[in-house]
């Protein structure tokens, strides 16, 4: 088969945890199907909207946005196939993936980026984690500097993680303008 | 001695230097890295660290059923009883993540998460007073 690289364990991470499974890239897109069946992803080409790359624990993770405003995040790549697929992404997509890098310093200050319905939390311009808006039950202001969000209880999805983020809330500064309007959901 | 895994000022404070330092999550639950003096949180199918300095206080709570919640909260500035560190000064603007629940499927294991944060906690407090005693 010329067209496209298999890989046999990657696991597509989300809220509750991850599932392990294969992921196909092709010149048509990529497609991922959950080990055991079940469960799949199929990105077409002219869906696909950008890429990233990012180191992760003996790991690399592509991170794949969509037209229709999803993200997948697939573990498991070796620093190979890093290489292998950032030009195979180029020649048969036109996309370069972009590099983010994960702080890993354990610093519970930074900065928001709201992108999408992706909430990413930066330390020193390294993201340390990663939210889904759209997972976002409830939002509330509490006092005039913190920010909560509670997340939907989800024990539908074969949830692998044990302990699982039910509520995480920000501490916004006065000095900080820049989320004055955005408090609440985009 | 070396400061190797010291809890700085906070405008140094490092719980890991590399990507690959980072122990392989078991089971998507919450640990505890003595050796680095951190905690790692399951979010979003990665393990995030956060380094023990940073936690203001941690507790659970069991529900009816067998399940439970655990709360842990962060340092952040102005509120009462932080003490007053000025390195944080250098990030007023910063946001910070100020409290995380998580619910959890294994109350025995959250019972010792609650243990080993504590524990951490207070080792590494009293071993940075004792420093800032030995310093003045």
């Amino acid at each position: 088969m010329a067209d496209g690289h298999l890989f046999n364990s990657i696991s597509l991470g989300g809220r509750g945890g991850t599932n392990p499974g294969q992921l196909r890239v092709h010149s048509g897109g990529i497609v991922w199907k959950k080990q055991g069946g079940g469960k799949a992803v199929e990105v077409d080409k002219s869906d696909l909207i950008g890429l990233t790359w990012m180191k992760v624990p003996r790991s690399n993770q592509l991170g794949v946005r969509t037209r229709d405003g999803l993200y997948y995040k697939f573990t498991g790549f070796r620093d190979q196939d890093v290489s292998s697929l950032t030009t195979f992404f180029q020649t048969s997509c036109g996309i370069a993936p972009e590099e983010k890098q994960l702080s890993v310093s354990g610093k519970n200050w930074g900065e928001v980026d709201l992108n999408g319905n992706m909430l990413t939390f930066l330390v020193g311009s390294k993201q340390a984690f990663e939210i889904s808006l759209a997972d976002v039950a409830q939002t509330q202001l509490q006092g005039k500097n913190d920010v909560m969000l509670e997340f939907h209880v989800d024990d539908t999805t074969g949830a692998n993680e044990k302990d699982s983020l039910m509520e995480i809330s920000f501490h916004v500064p006065n000095s900080n303008t820049e989320f004055l309007g955005d408090e609440n959901r985009p | 001695g070396t400061s190797r895994g010291a809890v700085k000022p906070s405008g140094e404070l490092i719980a890991y230097k590399n990507v690959n330092d980072i122990p392989l999550p078991r089971d998507f639950m919450i640990q505890v890295d003595q050796k680095h003096e951190a905690i790692l949180l399951p979010i979003y199918g990665n393990m995030v660290p956060f380094h023990i300095a940073t936690v203001k206080s941690v507790s659970s709570q069991q529900d009816t059923s067998r399940t439970c919640y655990i709360r842990i909260i962060f340092n952040v500035p102005g509120a009462p009883f932080t003490p007053q560190d000025s390195s944080l000064l250098k990030f007023q603007e910063a946001i910070y993540v100020k409290e995380v629940s998580f619910h959890s499927k294994d109350p025995r294991h959250i019972s010792e998460v609650v243990q080993l944060i504590k524990t951490l906690r207070r080792q590494v407090a009293s071993r940075e007073s004792e420093k800032a005693e030995r310093a003045t």
